[in-house]
């Protein structure tokens, strides 16, 4: 009896934002899974035909895939530290009791605000002139230069860009986390002549795990699926060099014409990234401790 | 009761995907009364039209040129005044254009007119494009500027468009600018004087699209041209326009300031300022120049000199079209549009002085053209011509593929013209495998 | 913590600050600048502080419809998204078996497809809709809070799943004994509770939403129906961008969304301070 009871709360509880992600996220996708099998230009009223795995094929040839590919993941790694490093650094700063700090989380809280095209051209802006100025006034001109027209700069450009953007983000859930954690606990630990370091890695970490995994991942995919900045910075340029997977997809898709090949990008890179995350936050959730 | 569930659930979803994956070719065929906005499919509109025989559907305008949008909105504000009959502009920022259009259509909510780029960009939405051969306004069309396909007339030209070397009259003699030589000299004497000769900007477009028609436009038939270089049966590095067009380039490079530091904005910025003689840019630039006020010289343009041609390059960018899937008074509504648009006095105004077009239209008159404006409608007249070879490219390898070869170009400083060309060659073959 | 080490910090945190704010600068500058003097010099102050701009823009922009679409659209689209995932969050963690762990791992992993390779397919199916069960999924505001909801469902599922460990499960028991359902349960006694979460989930969906331009820009055609981003459509040309205007545009798209995030920020701490007197 309470057991069907259960069940029926379960379903109660769950059914309706299930029903709508289903129409709206899922259904979407199985459909983008079969078209990986076809051959066509993405335009409704022309010729769809079935190739198999011929995409398939062809994406394991496409060199510029492999590389975006691999941009990619450079770019997802160095993104991740920068970002948890300065999400949490500036949550931290901004929950000690500093008389800015008000001010300061709304001030980091902007840069998530600013997007687009216009994100794009202020910082190419800052990267192309205000560099050179930098440059050429301090002397410093092997670290300021046009990043962007360097391959491997303008990739550092992107992480630069990222980070400032994401590290707020990231801050406000660090917040949540640390707001989380009972006052009465750390001031029990500085009674006890805990330092800083340890109260940090001894009780702060310890408790803000969930908060580290939900940072960690948010920012993993937000760095893998990441398009505006790229497209709005350097275009995927210069030669190339910075073109991420999305971007890449992107064009196969809507600046060829190739739908079935895009697709196909989509789905194999999507079930590498879903196994190495989905392994990350499996390692991440069991280190959380439950209160 | 959960099983039971979830097999409904599996059900509904085989289904959905059953019918939106195996239903989507074939739809267009049966569905046509409702492949239109849905909202509008009121049965009143049509049933008043005895009443009122001018009364027309309710229609809708998606176009890709934003600059003109509010204009045209004010536009169709004023037709409704005049005719009663109501014109909804929807509207999409920068290049957005193209897939917003793809959506909408693959949502079978497609706008009733909309715009499409000439060549491969037409081509790929030929399906989609209502005949207008028998419409009264196509017979004004400019010689040789209807958009065709098949032998049809589909769309009516925007305006006609036009790039070269547009150049500041004080610093620049194009008597000075007719060949490689002395294309190359002017640079150098310009260098000499502390000025930038000629700025390319970093835009896929403006850096390599349009400057790289010109040894395309010369070839004998450039549309076969480009059919053999994408079956691989020519290489640029053999042709000859294409090794004097690197010629160019070197010259370009080793003379003038690196195109990859430079915005489309600064380009003009530069340009306005007097600091750059020479620009490769179109009519359009105009528009930018105008927000700099007074510049204290006048601006013209004239032919991009490879292998001594005297001639711009004029074409037709983007085309008004009328979507065939929608439903008869759609179309028949459109079309009242259109013929508004393009015979009335009001229509027939905007285009010239709002919209800011050369008109590709015969009876309309083109009074009051900017400088740059003038010497391309100077040309059309003349004939001193060539056409936008690039329209049949490949779709998109401009921007995914010359553009990116242009980069490495400009940004490595020993590969000279001559690798461009391989690498052009490399890319091109890669794009149409 | 020692004066002069709370000093250092309290320079480091504005000197971070500062840096993080020279872009905010940029745009907030160039807003008053017209095309010859932003070529001029970027980084300067404006020569005069008119606007001129502001004004122009939000007559183009038609900024008071866009801005009632833009906070309806945002509002109902966050309450139902918070209710919704709570409830769900709640139930996947409390719900200890396998059917659980796979919701909750295929809302996470859908988390990483790029939307782009969605964007078409969900066209269809909300085309599908609209004539099969003839509800008007596009071209409404209902249509993009439905999709708004679906899109933002798993991130916020994923979220609550994370925090809703740090309510203790004897409460929950103790209500239950007493008679209250899951359902009372949940809203007197689990919701409360997840206060600070709620608003950071609010905060971020309230962000995203309301700056998205994607989404909006695909499902919204008619003018009147326009939300803020999509309105700033006339500043963005093929080639070049109106600046002044597009800068203008956006703060003023940005604005609302500050003074949003400065109140709810204060909650978060005055509901933090309240719960740990208990």
């Amino acid at each position: 009896m309470s057991k069907k009871k259960d069940k029926a709360w379960f379903v109660l509880f769950t059914v309706p934002l299930l029903f709508v992600f289903t129409t709206v996220v899922i259904i979407p996708f199985i459909i983008g899974i079969v078209y990986s099998f076809v051959s066509w230009d993405g335009i409704p009223a022309n010729p769809k035909v079935f190739v198999g795995f011929d995409n398939y094929v062809k994406l394991i040839h496409d060199d510029r895939f492999l590389a975006s590919s691999w941009h990619t993941i450079k770019f997802t790694v160095l993104s991740l530290i920068a970002v948890n490093l300065f999400g949490l650094l500036l949550s931290l700063l901004v929950t000690s009791k500093l008389r800015v700090s008000n001010t300061a989380r709304t001030l980091f809280f902007m840069p998530n605000l600013i997007g687009g095209l216009i994100l794009g051209y202020i910082w190419q802006f800052i990267f192309t002139d205000a560099f050179k100025l930098i440059g050429q006034k301090t002397g410093l001109e092997n670290i300021f230069f046009n990043w962007l027209l360097d391959p491997q700069f303008a990739l550092y450009a992107m992480v630069i860009v990222f980070t400032w953007q994401m590290a707020g983000y990231t801050m406000i859930i660090y917040i949540a986390g640390l707001q989380g954690i009972p006052d009465d606990m750390i001031e029990a630990a500085k009674v006890d002549g805990a330092n800083m370091w340890h109260r940090l890695t001894k009780i702060i970490f310890p408790l803000l795990m969930p908060s580290f995994t939900i940072c960690l991942f948010l920012t993993l995919s937000g760095a893998f699926k990441m398009f505006d900045v790229n497209l709005s910075l350097t275009k995927g340029g210069p030669n190339n060099a910075t073109e991420m997977f999305a971007m890449n997809i992107f064009n196969e898709i809507f600046g060829y014409g190739h739908y079935g090949l895009g697709q196909a990008k989509a789905i194999v890179f999507f079930l590498i990234v879903a196994i190495l995350t989905l392994t990350q936050v499996a390692i991440t959730k069991r280190k959380e401790v439950q209160m | 009761m959960i099983k039971v569930k979830k097999g409904i659930g599996l059900l509904t979803v085989t289904a959905l995907i059953a019918a939106m994956v195996g239903c989507g070719s074939s739809n267009d065929g049966n569905s046509s009364p409702s492949a239109s906005s849905g909202s509008g499919s009121s049965p009143s509109a049509s049933n008043s039209s005895p009443a009122a025989p001018e009364k027309q559907k309710k229609i809708t305008i998606f176009q890709s040129k934003v600059e003109i949008a509010e204009s045209l909105e004010a536009l169709t504000k004023k037709y409704t005044e005049e005719t009663g009959n109501e014109v909804e502009v929807w509207g999409s920022a920068g290049d957005a254009y193209g897939t917003q259009l793809q959506a909408k259509l693959t949502a079978n909510q497609g706008p009733n007119i909309f715009s499409v780029g000439t060549g491969s960009e037409a081509e790929k939405l030929k399906s989609y494009l209502y005949d207008l051969s028998n419409e009264p306004y196509v017979s004004n069309i400019a010689p040789n500027v209807a958009l065709k396909l098949d032998g049809k007339v589909v769309g009516v030209p925007y305006g006609v468009e036009g790039f070269g070397l547009v150049y500041n009259k004080k610093l620049v003699d194009p008597k000075n600018v007719t060949d490689l030589a002395s294309f190359t000299a002017t640079l150098e004497k310009l260098k000499a004087d502390g000025k930038n000769g000629l700025s390319l900007s970093q835009e896929a477009y403006f850096l390599i699209g349009h400057i790289i028609n010109m040894p395309f436009a010369l070839q004998p038939d450039p549309k076969v041209f480009i059919e053999k270089l994408n079956k691989g049966e020519v290489k640029l590095a053999d042709t000859k326009e294409f090794q004097e067009f690197a010629k160019f380039m070197d010259a370009i490079k080793a003379n003038s300031g690196n195109p990859m530091e430079v915005k489309y904005d600064s380009q003009m910025g530069d340009f306005a300022t007097g600091k750059t003689a020479m620009v490769h840019q179109g009519n359009w630039s105009y528009g930018m120049l105008k927000d700099y006020g007074d510049l204290g010289f006048d601006v013209g343009m004239m032919p991009f000199p490879l292998a001594g041609n005297t001639k711009l390059s004029i074409g037709v960018a983007s085309n008004w079209v009328i979507n065939g899937k929608s439903d008869a008074d759609e179309i028949k509504a459109s079309s009242a549009f259109l013929n508004w648009l393009l015979t009335s006095d009001a229509g027939k105004n905007a285009i010239v002085n709002e919209f800011k077009f050369i008109p590709a239209m015969t009876n309309i008159e083109a009074d009051s053209l900017d400088p740059l404006s003038k010497d391309v409608f100077e040309a059309t007249k003349s004939g001193q011509t060539v056409s936008w070879a690039f329209n049949d490219f490949p779709p998109g390898i401009i921007v995914n593929d010359l553009a990116p070869a242009t980069q490495e170009f400009f940004l490595k400083k020993d590969m000279t013209g001559q690798q461009f060309l391989q690498k052009l060659d490399a890319v091109w073959a890669k794009a149409t495998k | 913590m020692k004066r002069s080490s709370k000093l250092i910090f309290e320079i480091l945190l504005a000197a971070i600050a500062l840096a993080f704010l020279s872009p905010v600068y940029i745009m907030v500058v160039n807003s008053f600048k017209n095309r010859a003097e932003l070529y001029e010099n970027a980084l300067a102050l404006p020569s005069s502080l008119s606007f001129q701009y502001y004004s122009k823009a939000m007559d183009k922009m038609n900024y008071l419809t866009a801005f009632g679409n833009s906070l309806f659209v945002t509002i109902v689209s966050v309450a139902i998204v918070v209710i919704l995932a709570s409830m769900t969050g709640w139930m996947l963690v409390r719900t200890d078996n396998k059917l659980s762990k796979i919701i909750f791992l295929t809302l996470v992993s859908t988390m990483l497809i790029p939307f782009q390779t969605l964007m078409m397919p969900l066209m269809q199916v909300m085309d599908w809709i609209r004539s099969n069960l003839h509800i008007p999924m596009l071209n409404t505001h209902g249509g993009l809070i439905y999709m708004n909801i679906g899109f933002h469902a798993s991130m916020a599922v994923f979220l609550y799943h994370g925090f809703i460990k740090s309510v203790p499960i004897a409460l929950e028991e103790a209500a239950t004994l007493d008679g209250c359902t899951k359902f009372g349960v949940f809203w007197r006694i689990v919701f409360p509770m997840l206060t600070t979460i709620t608003i950071t989930i609010a905060i971020l969906d309230v962000i995203a939403m309301w700056n998205d331009y994607l989404l909006p820009s695909l499902t919204l055609s008619d003018k009147g129906l326009r939300t803020i981003p999509l309105s700033t459509f006339y500043f963005f040309g093929e080639f070049t961008i109106v600046w002044n205007l597009a800068m203008a545009g956006l703060t003023l798209t940005i604005i609302p969304v500050v003074i949003f995030y400065f109140f709810a920020q204060k909650y978060i701490i005055k509901g933090i301070a309240a719960g740990a007197v208990k």
